[in-house]
């Protein structure tokens, strides 16, 4: 080698020595900080636990339920059940880990208006009730359990937002990041139409794909982080393709592609059904589901299994209320009638 | 001629001030050159000069080619995805493109090419399904009951995927300089398992919120994450597999993201779409080098 100057020589051996010395630094770091090797990320996804949606055909085709660590977005037409889907998933999660659920708290971020109170008290004593139903004993054991099993405990924890502006939607996300460091239970995450403020008022299409795709990836990153599942729940809309009208999500094809799974919502004849549009590992496919006065469950014309909940599947929930009222009086009242012994007056034979 | 490195292959260049030219323009030279103390190393820095007999040679013996496992794929690729190229595959949304990612990586994983690192922005990566494929290019075993030593086989394939989440694209430039200076690191010891594939799962998502505006920030911030992919690839032998996404053009047609610029960086792009509502995707080609096609335009 060589050298102009002696010092040359000297810079050049320190040079050296400083670079071998970060050799083995970084031969301390690993290939890449914060990765994980496929096998542990398995193990780690067997032992997660879903967010049951409350009916057993929509959990099927899920998967189990809505997965963790991951953002699910539910697209269908208006009135087909998204905002009952959202609530029931925000009372779901919130099931106890002893009743088989994950004991969570519930994220609500509202940009309709279409968070009705009484209707969540009504699905939280529907869910509370089937939970008694299944499991009978448990109740018995501890008191405390059951103290815990009030609808009023479901509503404290589902934390609500009220959003009326798309900036008011971007601040909330970005402050969620800060909100779940402070609150660490909670495990879901429910944006009821996070499309809702972008579609009018937004005249710079390109600035409007630029901030959805920023929205998508900082809820993407709250949803690995503090290992929550996402819920977006998105309205419809047409789309003039190939000669034809069809009904497609709404905000186009570039908010496609942030979600990692998709659930489009819609009728079929008198009955409302769920595809799974898009998954990673699910293969499409489509389900039955029924809106009850309970919430969300098996839609029972092409499921026989549990023959009292026949009467319960009704249209409208208030008319449920006041049917089971009645119905359980005229019971009580022919009972006391067959145990005296005496004729049944003409009429209440039949129910 | 101060630390310009042991290269005294180099030496001989007389002015301090044309060494300090050097030390500015081609830091990542000097430190690599310092680790290799052989020949080779100096000619790196230097630019060896090939001739078209040692490309030939070179491309024959250590450019291979990965399969993806897919078999459309595969004749559409030439073989599968060529080491030291960067490959694309783009098409609308759900039409499989996160599939042919998985499938790769787990293809590579059976065969034991080596280390497979999954970059994710969408979490999108599911071990389920890749335990899925692996057994289904495998003997076919029942998949619940797992007996020990299939087990351990399952274990060892899944362990070559290594996979991370990256989130905005300052994470991604964080990501890549780690890999790259691990690899030139890894160069020194021989052994232990190289990294053969390198995936990234939609680089569209964490560039579409910085393109476009008045600010060209985010084509320049692409077209570097470009370079530093090629340089990967072209230096340590990778095959980089990306995936795109499709944007409107107006009058209801789509075309890739990323705009114009875009275009030159892979070296093949793949189209795949699927028909709604059917299991069946369709691949078509984009851009080659090394296949020809006839344009369909």
């Amino acid at each position: 080698m060589a050298h102009e100057t002696p010092g040359d020589d000297f810079a050049y051996d320190l040079r050296f020595q400083v670079v071998k010395v970060m050799n083995q630094l970084v031969m301390v770091i690993r290939l890449c900080q914060g990765a994980q090797n496929a096998w542990d990320m398995l193990s780690d996804e067997q032992s997660q636990k879903h967010t049951t949606t409350g009916s057993g055909d929509l959990n099927d085709l899920l998967g189990g339920g809505i997965h963790c660590k991951e953002v699910t977005e539910i697209g269908g037409v208006p009135g087909v059940g998204k905002t009952q889907l959202g609530i029931q998933l925000a009372i779901n999660v919130q099931i106890p880990v002893e009743y088989g659920g994950l004991g969570g708290k519930a994220v609500y971020i509202d940009t309709e208006g279409s968070f009705m109170v009484e209707r969540v008290y009504q699905i939280a004593e529907g869910c509370i009730r089937d939970i008694l139903e299944h499991f009978p004993h448990s109740h018995e054991k501890s008191s405390s359990g059951q103290k815990q099993l009030q609808p009023e405990h479901f509503l404290v924890d589902i934390y609500y937002f009220r959003i009326c502006s798309y900036t008011e939607q971007i601040a909330v996300i970005n402050y969620l990041e800060k909100f779940l460091g402070e609150h660490k239970d909670v495990r879901i995450v429910v944006i009821d139409s996070v499309t809702f403020h972008f579609r009018q008022d937004f005249e710079d299409l390109a600035l409007r794909t630029r901030v959805l795709s920023g929205l998508s990836l900082k809820l993407m990153k709250i949803a690995k982080t503090y290992n929550l599942a996402v819920v977006l729940l998105n309205q419809v809309t047409t789309k003039f393709t190939e000669g034809s009208f069809q009904l497609t999500l709404a905000l186009g094809d570039s908010w496609s592609h942030s979600c990692a799974n998709r659930v489009i919502l819609y009728w079929n004849g008198n009955e409302r059904y769920a595809c799974l549009d898009k998954s990673p590992s699910l293969p499409v496919a489509s389900a039955p589901y029924a809106v009850t006065g309970k919430g969300i469950r098996d839609d029972l014309h092409t499921n026989l299994r549990e023959v009292d909940a026949t009467e319960q599947a009704t249209i409208v929930f208030l008319y449920l209320n006041m049917w089971h009222i009645i119905h359980s009086q005229i019971n009580t009242v022919i009972r006391e009638k067959q145990l005296q012994g005496g004729q049944l007056p003409i009429g209440m034979d039949n129910s | 001629m101060a630390a310009a490195g042991g290269g005294g292959g180099g030496g001989g260049r007389a002015t301090t001030s044309g060494c300090g030219l050097k030390r500015r323009y081609a830091p990542h030279d000097q430190e690599e050159e310092t680790m290799n103390q052989d020949q080779s190393s100096k000619e790196d820095w230097c630019g060896r000069l090939w001739n078209g007999m040692d490309l030939l040679k070179d491309v024959t013996e250590n450019k291979h080619v990965l399969p993806t496992g897919l078999e459309g794929i595969d004749t559409l690729l030439g073989g599968g995805l060529c080491q030291g190229q960067l490959t694309e595959v783009t098409g609308p949304s759900s039409s499989g493109k996160t599939q042919v990612c998985l499938h790769s990586a787990s293809h590579a994983a059976v065969k034991h090419m080596g280390v497979v690192m999954y970059l994710d922005t969408s979490n999108s990566f599911s071990p389920s399904r890749i335990a899925t494929i692996i057994d289904g290019t495998n003997d076919l075993s029942d998949q619940r009951g797992f007996d020990l030593p299939h087990k351990e086989r399952l274990k060892t394939m899944m362990r070559s995927i290594v996979c991370k989440s990256v989130f905005d694209i300052f994470g991604m430039f964080e990501v890549l300089h780690q890999l790259e200076v691990s690899l030139l690191n890894d160069k020194v010891k021989s052994g232990g398992r190289k990294i053969c594939l390198l995936i990234i799962d939609s680089i569209s998502s964490l560039l579409a919120p910085i393109i476009g505006g008045k600010y060209p920030q985010g084509r320049s911030m692409m077209i570097s994450v470009a370079m530093i992919l090629k340089k990967l690839a072209y230096k340590h032998n990778l095959s980089v597999l990306v995936t795109n996404h499709m944007v409107s053009a107006g009058n209801g047609a789509v075309k890739p993201a990323l705009g114009e610029s875009w275009k030159a960086v892979p070296h093949v792009r793949l189209v795949i779409s699927r028909e709604h509502g059917s299991n069946i995707c369709t691949a078509t080609v984009l851009k080659h080098t090394l296949l020809v096609f006839p344009l369909a335009i």
